[in-house]
């Protein structure tokens, strides 16, 4: 199962005002704190940290279908010194990858290690039509949102469906989808 | 405070932070901050964090894990107040 999210920069900084009191304690785990105060971009790092732990609910709340908001108990871990994160959510660890520059963060949440290897993913301007932006650009593939209400990319000769998930914000707006099949309808 | 009263200060509360302005308009206990005024879920926690000061309340992460509707705010606000 995968999920993703997507933060314009710009848009979060007129948003979001982090400094405030509470704010870091209601979301962020005490490592989590630590990790942002200390970064040389503390606001550059609150966000990657909140986009991993957004696409991993929303991986979450793909398997189970249960809406909450609970950010501090999906905790960003270091497990080497690689770079690289995993976030914990009960029993579960998601693996994460994130793209990072100037204008946006966006993380991809998988269960499987070899899921996120397989992800594929485009990038598209934050606009209403962009299920037909994406078939314009992938001819013979549509997103749709399968009979649950979650999207899907469907091959149009074989009729074979991936799995996706679709994050918007600001400007931007990110389609993942798995390379693998979608097994169940 | 009387239901009316307490929707109108919650109102209050989650405008800036609501997209859609019409459906703000048309806010009643069903409205879903997300699927309803297209709200960032970073701002939830800011809603949560004024409605702390408004009301002088705490409000602890297992009731917050519920604040995505209207109807769960109204009620984790009345049963602190």
């Amino acid at each position: 199962m995968l999920g993703n999210d997507i933060v314009d920069l710009e848009q979060a900084h007129r948003d979001s005002k982090w400094e405030r009191k509470g704010y870091l304690e209601k979301i962020f785990t005490l490592t989590e704190q630590e990790l942002i105060l200390n970064a040389e971009k503390p606001s550059a790092m609150l966000w990657l940290l909140w986009s991993m732990k957004e696409a991993a609910y929303k991986a979450e709340n793909r398997l189970t279908n249960e809406r909450f908001y609970a950010p501090k108990r999906f905790s960003c871990i270091q497990p080497a010194m690689d770079g690289t994160f995993n976030v914990k959510y009960r029993d579960r660890l998601f693996h994460i990858s994130s793209a990072i520059n100037e204008q946006y963060i966006h993380s991809i949440a998988t269960l499987d290690l070899s899921e996120l290897q397989r992800v594929h993913i485009n990038y598209q301007q934050n606009q209403p039509d962009y299920a037909q932006e994406f078939s314009y650009l992938y001819p013979g593939y549509s997103l749709k949102k399968d009979k649950a209400g979650l999207p899907a990319i469907i091959n149009h000769q074989t009729g074979m469906k991936h799995a996706a998930s679709v994050s918007h914000h600001g400007q931007y707006l990110a389609i993942i989808y798995s390379g693998s099949l979608l097994l169940k309808d | 405070m009387d239901k009316a009263e307490l929707l109108n200060k919650l109102k209050d509360i989650i405008s800036p932070y609501a997209q859609d302005k019409e459906a703000l308009e048309h806010i009643s206990e069903d409205t879903d901050f997300i699927g309803d005024l297209k709200m960032n879920s970073a701002n939830l926690v800011d809603v949560v964090l004024d409605i702390e000061e408004e009301f002088k309340i705490e409000i602890d992460n297992e009731s917050m894990e519920k604040m995505l509707t209207v109807k769960a705010a109204l009620e984790v606000i009345s049963a602190k107040i």
